[in-house]
């Protein structure tokens, strides 16, 4: 049932996880269906747009903008505490260490063949002290700061260190990347002396590259009639889908989101088509 | 590659140095584009990390062969390739960099972010900015064209001073140079000179970036800011360059200085082709870049025609090259070399392989040319076991009554069939004027009075199984406006024998609906996105409604959430906004200002099916077919260009000298020029058969005896000499 060129990422495994159903609906059927996600829809959001601000200053900040004119932009208080947090913390470089052959790259996508499909994952940052050690740092623009227990069982840090290792040779002079050398760190801007320290090793990889592979082939076997929906109904509450599904009127209300319901970051897209010009017709 | 076996030619351009850079041109249809897919391909595998590797095309529907290539599950792991246009680049650099260059461009919000505009919220502040010329001062009066077709002209004006590469402000005057007519036409291009001026400051004052603006900023100051420079070019050390006869001189410009710092490079051109040239593309200038390149390659050998096609192109590019006495003009845009020679008719498999190719269907009137084109579809599919998909009509402008013919009688038939665009605009589909009206209803405070007529719409769609006529008793029995205000009353206050013949399932859910906006009218006022978001969420996707399970309306009522949370976005903090803006967003739909697009693909299109569109989408899609159907090939569509009084595309390139005065003489080569084009590109986009249909009269009853038909008439007379000499 799945086409040849699907791809997966961890925000599609992490939904198929909650909900079958709803990685169906969203990723093969792709269907469109705006219900509001939570409630208040006005907080969600400005917090979305805050994420994604904060991401992108740490992306113009590591591409040598000034960080002076990049405060500027700043204009919700708790964006500026954010970025000031962020000024303050440098967790670029007190979670990479300061080697001189430390490398860090900024939004960087990797992607491999995993049973058969296309696996892709974007990272905010990766520091690679080639042949020592490999950083993987996320942050998380969420108001709660997550557990490392819960953290550990989200598809994220089971995806991002093993495509690490598994194809990012590149970023490591082209040497592979062991597992050992991996460590993930969610930095909370809103909570920024408390990270979540992740290491890898090859356990880990062992397991997650089994686990991978049996839920894609999973996936990539199942019948359109085997999506069935979750039977944890508190999903539903946070789902788009609520009403295609008969499962609910009203959105969860965003202060009762809970880790284990964590609504995916930086969904908000402020991506405008400006490649529509060149759609003018003739 | 999936499968495919590469010639030796394609093989060698894949497989070139990786330090090499090469020019690769021929005409459409010879595996250039798969040569460069494969050249992806061999990179990757030769170790070069993917996020070195930039694509390059001009538009993204022309990408689509190394995004389908890319995905494939043989493409090495690692980085990601980035295929972009240049539009996109600039999108990307702006966001990222906006900091560095917002003050020194003239944006008087440095500190703020850039705001980007869409075709259609540029269309709402231009028309925010013209509209009181227009009826204050009597701009534009001599002008008869619908307002917003005025709009998109003068950003049209904007774009190609921004992709040629000049100062917006010299656009009235290189239109006035290119004039001699009357002074009332001059006066014109000072108008819209100076609205292209006034949206321009409005836009600095605002930090709002239209697709002009994004290009200007990008080129003229990006790209010469070395943060950013030096970010593109060290991340980017492969260049893969498609379609570059498609793209704009300041694209070219931009490359052309970025081909001396890759390591590798592949420009690739399409002969004879530049269709673009409306949006600015310059063959020409693409030509150049040559120039930077260690090696030339040309591919002749045609993949996609028929020996037989091969002689049809041939004989159609006899006859409508266009012929340049000694001393006199060349035609204003033109390909930087000649066409490729093609192959004479004679020399492949002589007339009677043109007769084999070519198929008439000559009838009196229009709708009898159209009965004979399905019946002619309906043999090839029944009979000669043609897919569908291999099947494409085409007409030089294709309106939606031909459209809605054609797909109606294809459908009884039933052949599967497909559009370049869904037939509706967003704005008037049932789910989107349900959604208003309703925002209407529920908001008394922007004193809009919807008609009964739209409220009875409104609830036999937002109703399940409502039917017209109790939707019509319902409207009439509570929709009663009141001092100017909307007002739905109660179910239970109507009459019960009224109750009755509404039946009490239908009346409990209008009542449902009808507490649940009264519930929100007690409320402060959300954003119309999020009120239409929860509208939709809470009632009419809910059981017992109509868009319950309706992915159709899901996907309009997705459209329109994201038409006006993008209005809200540009606008919201403007502190000229007197109006509500949800108040102020109805009323620019009604003006036919937004939501009148097609910006989005309206569902899955159905891949094996017949294909309807206007010529030069089906060339831009570059996607060879067996059979191509021509519709009123007598017409003159396929050699005139739209009517556009403020602005003129080939005046505003870089191949018009500035004060050069247009032609009448200018004109005829353009259009000859334009056909030849035209007609070699779909030839060249056919592999076995083209059907040419023709009618006495057209749609609208004239007469038709257009230019394309005095090439055929030659070429089968010539067909036909020669067969009485035989």
């Amino acid at each position: 049932m799945l086409p040849e060129s699907f791809s997966f990422s961890q925000a599609s495994l992490q939904d198929f996880v909650a909900c079958p159903r709803r990685f169906q609906l969203r990723y093969l059927l792709r269907l469109r269906w705006p219900a509001a996600e939570v409630e208040p829809i006005e907080e969600h959001e400005r917090r979305m747009m805050m994420g994604r601000t904060f991401h992108q200053m740490v992306q113009q900040q590591h591409l040598g903008v000034p960080e002076s004119r990049i405060e500027r932009g700043a204009s919700d208080p708790d964006l500026l505490r954010w970025w000031q947090n962020y000024c303050v913390y440098r967790p670029v470089t007190s979670f990479s260490g300061d080697a001189a052959s430390a490398s860090a790259r900024s939004e960087v996508t990797l992607s491999a063949t995993i049973a058969r499909y296309r696996l892709v994952a974007m990272y905010d940052l990766i520091v690679v002290e080639p042949g020592k050690r490999a950083v993987i740092l996320d942050w998380k623009t969420s108001d709660t700061r997550t557990s490392e227990a819960i953290l550990r069982e989200r598809m994220q840090t089971r995806i991002y260190p093993y495509l690490l290792v598994q194809v990012g040779a590149a970023l490591n002079c082209g040497q592979l990347i062991r597992p050992e050398m991996v460590e993930m760190i969610y930095w909370f801007p809103a909570f920024p002396d408390a990270p979540a320290r992740l290491p890898y090793d090859a356990d880990h990889f062992s397991r997650d590259g089994a686990f991978l592979e049996q839920l894609i082939e999973r996936i990539a076997d199942m019948e359109e009639d085997d999506f069935c929906l979750t039977s944890d109904l508190r999903q539903c509450e946070y789902c788009i889908y609520r009403s295609f599904c008969d499962r609910g009127i009203a959105a969860g209300n965003l202060d009762d989101v809970t880790a284990a319901y964590e609504l995916q970051e930086g969904d908000v897209e402020v991506d405008i088509d400006f490649e529509q010009i060149a759609e003018i017709e003739f | 590659m999936n499968g495919i076996t590469l010639s030796p030619q394609q093989l060698a351009v894949a497989q070139a140095s990786l330090s090499c850079r090469l020019f690769l041109e021929g005409v459409a249809g010879t595996g250039k584009t798969t040569a460069g897919v494969a050249r992806m391909h061999y990179l990757l595998k030769s170790e070069i990390p993917a996020d070195r590797l930039l694509v390059l095309t001009p538009q993204r529907t022309l990408a689509q062969p190394y995004y389908d290539a890319l995905r494939s599950p043989d493409t090495p792991g690692g980085g990601v390739v980035t295929v972009t246009t240049i539009g996109g680049l600039a999108r990307r650099m702006i966001d990222l960099f906006w900091p560095l260059v917002a003050e020194e461009v003239g944006f008087q919000r440095p500190a703020d972010r850039p705001v980007f505009l869409t075709l259609e919220t540029a269309q709402y502040y231009m028309a925010r900015i013209v509209t009181p010329l227009i009826e204050e001062e009597g701009y534009f009066d001599a002008t008869t064209i619908d307002r917003n077709r005025l709009y998109s002209q003068i950003l049209d004006n904007l774009n190609k001073a921004a992709v040629v590469g000049f100062p917006p402000g010299e656009i009235g005057e290189r239109l006035k140079g290119a004039w001699m007519g009357d002074l009332v036409q001059a006066r014109i291009y000072d108008q819209a000179q100076a609205c292209a001026l006034r949206f321009r400051r409005y836009c600095l004052a605002h930090n709002l970036l239209d697709f002009s603006l994004q290009i200007a900023v990008f080129a003229e100051h990006l790209w010469e800011e070395p943060l950013c420079r030096d970010h593109l070019t060290e991340t980017y050390t492969h260049l893969i360059f498609d379609n570059v006869e498609e793209d704009t001189p300041v694209a070219h410009d931009i490359v052309y200085s970025w081909l001396g710092t890759v390591e590798s490079g592949l420009v690739i051109f399409d002969h004879g082709a530049g269709y673009r040239s409306f949006l600015g593309a310059d063959p020409v200038s693409g030509h150049m870049l040559q120039d930077l390149c260690d090696e030339q390659r040309i591919f002749v050998e045609s993949f996609v025609m028929s020996g037989s096609v091969t002689a049809l192109g041939a004989a159609f590019d006899r006859v409508l090259r266009p012929s340049v006495p000694d001393g006199e003009t060349a035609p204003p845009i033109g390909d930087a070399a000649p066409l490729a020679p093609a192959p004479t008719a004679d020399s492949v498999t002589g007339n009677n392989g043109i007769r084999a190719t070519l198929h008439f269907g000559n009838r009196r009137f229009h709708h009898q040319m159209l009965d004979w084109v399905v019946a002619e579809i309906q043999a090839l599919v029944r009979d000669k076991d043609a897919f569908p998909g291999d099947i494409v009509v085409l007409a030089p402008f294709l309106t939606d009554s031909l459209r809605f013919s054609l797909a109606h009688r294809l459908h009884r038939v039933g052949i599967p069939v497909r559009s370049h665009r869904p037939s509706r605009a967003l704005r008037d589909e049932p789910a989107t004027q349900t959604l208003l009206t309703l925002a209407a209803l529920a908001h008394p405070e922007w004193e809009i009075l919807p008609s009964r007529y739209d409220v009875t719409d409104a609830l036999r769609h937002a109703i399940h199984e409502l039917d017209l006529v109790r939707a019509q008793l319902l409207a009439q029995i509570v929709y009663r406006p009141h001092r100017g205000q909307p007002e739905l009353t109660p179910f239970d206050e109507i009459q019960p024998d009224m109750q009755q013949r509404i039946t009490f399932v239908f009346g409990g859910r209008y009542e449902a609906l009808r507490t649940w906006l009264a519930a929100y009218r007690t409320r402060q006022a959300a954003p119309l996105d999020h009120f239409l978001s929860r509208l939709f969420g809470e009632v009419l996707s809910q059981p017992g409604f109509g868009f319950h399970r309706d992915v159709d309306c899901g996907l309009v009522a997705a459209m329109l959430v994201e038409s006006v949370q993008k209005f809200r976005w540009i606008s919201a903090d403007l502190a000229d906004n007197r109006r509500p803006l949800g108040r102020e967003y109805l009323e620019m739909v009604r003006q036919g200002v937004i939501a009148a697009q097609y910006l989005a693909p309206w569902q899955e299109e159905e891949q094996d099916a017949v294909l309807l569109a206007p010529a030069y989408t089906f060339l831009l899609s570059n996607r060879p077919v067996a059979y191509q159907f021509w519709l009123d090939v007598g017409g003159l569509g396929w050699w005139e260009r739209l009517y556009q009084p403020l602005t003129h595309p080939f005046v505003l390139s870089r191949r018009w000298p500035t004060g050069k005065v247009w032609t009448d003489a200018d004109e005829h080569a353009l259009r000859q020029r334009g056909l030849q084009r035209l007609v070699l590109g779909l030839v060249r986009r056919c592999r076995v058969r083209v059907y040419l249909g023709l009618s006495d009269y057209s749609e609208q009853g004239f007469e038709q005896e257009g230019p394309l038909l005095g090439a055929v008439q030659q070429i089968l007379r010539r067909f036909q000499s020669e067969r009485g000499g035989v």
